[in-house]
């Protein structure tokens, strides 16, 4: 008695189970399927879900899925591991550090063949943010979620002890002594400013002092055999720092996740009143915070004009183990994610940088600004930076590495150790790892 | 445990051979059995546990590309020049640290704890059954109760030095700290499993020893050095192998805790691979580091079985 019941309550499952499937492979029979990996989590990624759902709906030829993929390194390795099987996407975000190991990888269809075939205007798209996905004068991927480094004060608190605001575009001495002011005239109950330690910061002082990184102009120029941490640009910041964290103007809140978070937290609550962090945070900030939020430009070093910095975040690749027809539907949800109103709304959302320079007429930005006249600061730093090899990012692989042990020589110099020295050594380590790596990838 | 698993496992196996033996003297016959019974385990240690060892050993030998395929023989030079690289050598020095420490506190505390459970109290079984619960708690529970104690703002350590007027330690952010948080938590997460082996191994101490000493005159103290810690000196042995062995490969709390970070305070040897293979793709370098790791364990436990063997029958 009781077998027979499990035998029917099994065999009516399975029907349900040969039912469903056959109701879901119907629909997408009539709709071509096209796998999207990426790693946006809380806001960013509810948004990309509804940019999904939008575009399912507006067409009836493609069929976007969304799967969301976890962090954005092992993303990466997923993503090279998979490809050629079944179950590799067919439209991924890859995080800005890992352009030069994807595209060397040759798993992906540049977009710039999809540019060309449908006569794409790419030039509605930020010039910096596409020469950062762009070698020998192709587009290999598309610029997606896209933020610059500024500089955050708070203009309530600069205000009631009577300091002037720095400038839109500061100097390093024009903010340490804003930073100093804030210390002496709160009495060290607030603290002037934090420059975490970070290796994107680092790199962002180079980018703005017009300065290669990697030899062969950053990798821009072939494949990158050297990197030097030790030029001037990169030494006259890291010496601005430690003259300044050994005065008490800069404050030293560590590195990592953790750090961030900590610097969030003591200038929300007032307790700091500058930090250099990346523009993504401006969502966050606006919402925290009682007191009016000041943004000026990545500052660069006295007596140099700035030469504008690059961008971080992540980028659209269309992989190329699918058929044609799937590539297509691919770059299509790309077009679509790229225009001007979808661009300001995903800035709205998220706090990443709208791309499409039309985007900056869009009512929800128009509103955006007119409620937060600050907000637009961190797309005017990104529209009016010219695109040079030294500000469009570094072609070169191992920029985890790089970050890591340029984060470690910043942890060193903050505590005062010799400047040169620690550049020096983080630079050796740096080079021995791209002998190792060119060796293996046999690039020469 | 596996120890003793296996042991069993080959003394069933020797106990068919000679039924086989026995009954049919033919030689084929016994290969036969031999293929019928070993085969299956040969079959899946050797797609599970033996092949990938070898492709480990194999890729440490080469320089890996961006998609992890070995492309350029090096020798033994990925050996020479991660034992060269003195982040490498912090990261040894700390797990030689963070296992000591953990593996000796662990027994000392589970120690203490078995010895006040085994007197006969009333409602000492309550205490038993407490001491013994963090077994039954998994990893990720774990951490996140201790992300709990240790957070700066809200953690119940740092309102109790603020309301005991003491300084705020950082404890997750700051290096030394981070490493003692980090043992806090493992040894607290290792006590259940001790305590339960070592209280065991108390029960099974014949009680006649301890009535001589009293009339003897013998005060506790020393009954607990002459008479208790000498019959249960195999069991705390076992013990302290397991959990140093297990401390060796500690990466949950840590991926959790602290991700490695301070400064790689804690970036212990098996974290330090997953982030060279997966956070790096430096798979070459990966697999060098675990070739290190089974030897440095390895050498453990030849010790293990040396030292049990000799003092498993005093």
């Amino acid at each position: 008695m009781k077998r027979r019941k499990i035998i029917g309550i099994l065999s009516c499952l399975l029907l349900l189970i040969l039912v469903v499937s056959g109701c879901a492979k119907s629909q997408a029979a009539s709709k071509q399927k096209i796998v999207f990996w990426h790693e946006m989590t809380g806001p960013a990624g509810q948004q990309l879900d509804t940019f999904a759902k939008e575009f399912n709906q507006s067409q009836g030829k493609y069929e976007i899925v969304p799967e969301f993929e976890g962090g954005y390194n092992e993303a990466v390795q997923k993503i090279l591991q998979t490809h050629g099987t079944s179950t590799s996407p067919a439209l991924f975000q890859s995080m800005d550090v890992s352009t030069s190991e994807i595209y060397h990888a040759k798993i992906a269809t540049p977009v710039q063949y999809f540019i060309n075939k449908e006569h794409y205007n790419l030039n509605q798209i930020q010039p910096v943010a596409t020469s950062f996905y762009s070698q020998n004068g192709q587009q290999i991927s598309m610029p997606f979620n896209t933020s610059q480094p500024v500089l955050y004060y708070n203009a309530t608190l600069l205000k009631k002890l009577g300091i002037k605001a720095p400038s839109i575009n500061p100097s390093y001495s024009e903010i340490t002594n804003v930073a100093n002011q804030i210390t002496q005239k709160s009495n060290g109950k607030v603290k002037g400013l934090t420059v975490e330690e970070y290796g994107w910061l680092f790199e962002q002082f180079m980018a703005n002092s017009n300065e290669h990184m990697a030899n062969n102009q950053n990798g821009r120029a072939g494949i990158p055999t050297k990197v030097d941490f030790t030029t001037p640009g990169a030494q006259k910041a890291m010496s601005w720092i430690q003259a300044n964290v050994k005065k008490n103007d800069i404050i030293n809140f560590g590195s990592g996740t953790t750090a961030e978070a900590n610097e969030i937290a003591s200038f929300l609550s007032g307790k700091l009143g500058m930090f250099l962090q990346s523009s993504a945070d401006l969502g966050q900030l606006l919402a925290g915070t009682k007191d009016k939020l000041g943004i000026c430009y990545y500052p660069h070093a006295d007596g140099q004009k700035a030469n504008g910095v690059s961008i971080g975040g992540a980028s659209l690749w269309i992989s190329n183990d699918k058929p044609k027809s799937v590539q297509n539907g691919a770059f299509e949800f790309i077009k679509f994610l790229m225009t001007a109103k979808n661009q300001a709304a995903w800035q709205k959302a998220t706090g990443y940088l709208a791309l499409n320079k039309n985007s900056q007429q869009e009512p929800i930005l128009k509103k955006l600004y007119a409620a937060d006249p600050e907000a637009m600061v961190p797309s005017e730093q990104l529209s009016r930076t010219k695109a040079n090899t030294a500000n469009s990012g570094i072609f070169m692989e191992g920029i985890v590495q790089e970050r890591n042990l340029t984060q470690t020589a910043m942890q060193q110099i903050y505590t005062g150790a010799n400047i040169k020295k620690s550049l020096t050594t983080a630079e050796d380590s740096m080079n021995t790892y791209i002998a190792n790596n060119n060796k293996a990838n046999h690039y020469n | 445990m596996q120890q003793s698993l296996q042991n069993k496992a080959a003394n069933e196996s020797s106990n068919l051979k000679l039924k086989a033996n026995s009954t049919t003297a033919s030689k084929s016959k016994d290969g036969w059995y031999v293929a019928l019974f070993l085969g299956p385990s040969l079959l899946l240690l050797g797609i599970f546990v033996f092949y990938p060892m070898l492709k480990t050993f194999y890729l440490s030998m080469f320089l890996t590309n961006n998609v992890g395929k070995a492309t350029t023989f090096v020798g033994f030079s990925n050996y020479l020049s991660l034992l060269k690289n003195p982040a490498y050598l912090s990261s040894l020095g700390a797990t030689l640290i963070y296992v000591l420490a953990v593996s000796a506190l662990t027994v000392i505390i589970g120690l203490l704890l078995a010895v006040a459970a085994n007197q006969q109290l009333k409602g000492i079984k309550i205490f038993r059954t407490l001491f013994s619960s963090t077994m039954g708690v998994s990893v990720s529970v774990a951490a996140i109760f201790w992300l709990f104690v240790f957070n700066p703002s809200v953690g119940v350590l740092s309102q109790l030095s603020t309301a005991l007027h003491l300084p705020v330690i950082n404890w997750l952010t700051d290096p030394t700290f981070a490493m003692i948080a980090i043992i806090i938590s493992t040894v607290w997460m290792n006590l259940g499993f001790t305590f339960l082996i070592l209280f065991g191994a108390l029960q099974a101490v014949p009680t006649s020893l301890y009535e001589a000493a009293d009339i003897a005159g013998v005060s506790k103290t020393t009954q607990l050095f002459k008479i208790t810690i000498p019959m249960i000196s195999p069991t705390m042995f076992f013990v302290l192998i397991v959990t140093l062995i297990e401390a060796f490969k500690s990466f949950g709390l840590i991926d959790m805790m602290t991700a490695g970070g301070p400064n790689n305070a804690t970036n212990l040897l098996v974290y330090r691979i997953y982030q060279d293979a997966f956070l790096n793709g430096n798979f070459a370098q990966a697999s060098t580091e675990s070739i290190i790791l089974t030897v440095i364990i390895a050498i453990f436990t030849l010790i293990q079985f040396k030292l049990l063997g000799k003092r498993v029958n005093y």
